[in-house]
């Protein structure tokens, strides 16, 4: 090893040439609690002008690491030395935070929810006779099972998805008037159901309780 | 050959007859033959540590030459495997054994048919502690988490490094090659051992090297004492850290072992301490050190600058 005098700014902090500004902070830190005044460890080892001239070299490497644009001139000096190889500087490897292009991207190649919802607008939007249910001027709970049906989804997997109790969508599409909840309960329902099928929400709660209207109230 | 543990470290009541005497019983307790000496010779106090407040026979029995060898002045103990070479009964003015007399020691002491030797130095950093110290190159220190403790661990390793200049570099060479350094460098002179063998290596790199080379073979290990809750318990680890850096020595941090009253209660009952006081923390912390000193690979024996 160098005698301490003759370290470069690596060596007296005790970092690696590739040390990143968190490392070198840290190693900062360390090393001057160690070589400060008040130190009980370094106590009587130096005489006050060795301290002052430890303190000083190490404030001198720390600004000097910590400013990117002085570290880079620096290693310059420290690689045409041949103290340190040439790939070894930190800002050779930098790591950049990931983009969120990079996390939607990853998003796009999995099966998810998106996948899912494009499809069924393309079957609801070219499906004929849910074309001509959804042109209804009012729907019966026996419509809005034939729309389910023709997209293939089970009553089951929307009482899991949505949290509605199954007990009630059988309720709502079989027209079981009495077991229905007040209306801005049911109206929340439709809004679950329509939206979990991709169909529109508004023609679906409208033509549903225009008729339920009639004969609930 | 025996395995021989000089225990010192500068300053007085820092515990080194206590860790003496109880790293003695654990070696004894897992079969070894060991020795303990207390080189103490003006204010001993391992026989009480051990609870043996009046050996028979002591070691200035053999500097005075009362008897022969210094086999002869080995008291056993209550423990199976432990023997003892007392200082109790020694004359009040022993403590200025002469040269001859301390090489005759030395030399007797190495040569002693045991497993494990350990000595129990005195406080200070004169020659005869600093000689005894030297007979092998894994001593041991000891110190507490205070400043006075710690400037007198930094006192004698500096003592050592700058005798084991000298040692390697015969009487005549060290006063030239010393001169011309400080010539050179006002800084390099006996305080700052450091500096005086960077510039003795630029003068005389032959020489320079031999030196170097020696006190590479160094292995030092430092125990922290009487380390209390609000103390940090990092201190003993950057001490030697400090001492590596600057001092470019070999030291190996041992453990801390906490402070604990008890102690107090154990030496004024003249009690061994792992004996009455077995389950305490304390007594696990000196467990502890104890294994991570034997496990520790061992330098070969080293009696340099004796035998000259």
């Amino acid at each position: 090893m160098n005698p301490f005098r003759k370290q470069n700014h690596y060596e007296l902090l005790e970092i690696s040439p590739g040390a990143s500004p968190m490392e070198i902070r840290r190693a900062y830190k360390n090393a001057f609690e160690l070589y400060k005044d008040e130190s009980i460890v370094s106590y009587s080892f130096f005489t006050p002008e060795e301290r002052k001239e430890i303190i000083a070299g190490l404030e001198d490497a720390y600004l000097t690491l910590i400013n990117p644009e002085s570290r880079a001139e620096y290693d310059r000096t420290l690689i045409a030395s041949g103290a340190v190889e040439e790939e070894a500087p930190y800002y050779h490897k930098t790591r950049d935070p990931i983009s969120i292009y990079d996390l939607r991207k990853t998003h796009a190649d999995m099966i998810g929810p998106r996948r899912r919802t494009e499809d069924l607008k393309h079957v609801v939007s070219h499906n004929k006779l849910i074309q001509e249910i959804m042109s209804q001027d009012s729907l019966t709970g026996a419509d809005l099972c034939k729309i389910r049906k023709e997209l293939g989804i089970s009553l089951e997997k929307i009482a899991e998805e949505t949290n509605i109790r199954i007990s009630m969508l059988r309720a709502i599409e079989g027209d079981d008037f009495d077991s229905f909840p007040p209306m801005v309960y049911l109206k929340g329902f439709l809004k679950s159901y329509a939206r979990y099928l991709q169909v529109d929400e508004h023609v679906i709660i409208d033509g549903y309780i225009k008729r339920v209207g009639k004969q609930h109230s | 050959m025996a395995h021989i543990w000089p225990i010192g470290g500068g300053k007085g009541g820092t515990g080194k007859s206590f860790l003496t005497g109880n790293l003695g019983i654990l070696l004894a307790k897992n079969g070894y033959r060991t020795l303990l000496v207390d080189i103490d010779f003006g204010t001993a106090n391992l026989h009480t540590v051990l609870g043996i407040p009046h050996p028979e026979t002591s070691i200035s029995d053999f500097i005075n030459k009362k008897v022969g060898t210094l086999e002869e002045t080995v008291v056993t103990t209550a423990i199976p495997n432990l023997y003892f070479i007392s200082s109790a009964l020694n004359s009040l003015d022993i403590t200025n054994i002469v040269h001859e007399q301390k090489m005759r020691l030395l030399r007797s002491i190495t040569k002693l048919p045991y497993e494990y030797i350990l000595l129990d130095l005195g406080a200070g950093t004169s020659f005869n502690t600093i000689d005894f110290f030297m007979i092998s190159n894994s001593g041991i220190l000891v110190t507490t988490a205070e400043p006075t403790s710690i400037e007198n661990i930094y006192r004698l390793i500096r003592s050592v490094y700058i005798r084991r200049i000298r040692q390697e570099l015969k009487v005549h060479n060290f006063r030239v090659l010393a001169e011309e350094a400080k010539t050179r460098d006002s800084r390099a002179t006996e305080q700052n051992p450091e500096i005086l063998l960077y510039i003795i290596k630029e003068i005389d790199p032959e020489r320079g090297r031999v030196v170097e080379q020696s006190l590479r073979g160094f292995e030092f290990k430092l125990v922290l004492n009487q380390l209390r809750k609000q103390d940090d318990p990092n201190i003993g680890a950057l001490i030697c850290k400090i001492i590596e850096r600057h001092l470019g020595l070999k030291i190996h941090f041992i453990g801390n072992i906490s402070f604990d009253d008890h102690v107090h209660s154990s030496i004024c009952k003249k009690m061994p301490f792992l004996h009455i006081y077995p389950y305490t923390q304390t007594a696990s912390d000196i467990r502890r050190c104890y294994e991570n000193m034997v496990s520790l690979k061992e330098t070969q024996l080293c009696i340099h600058g004796v035998a000259e």
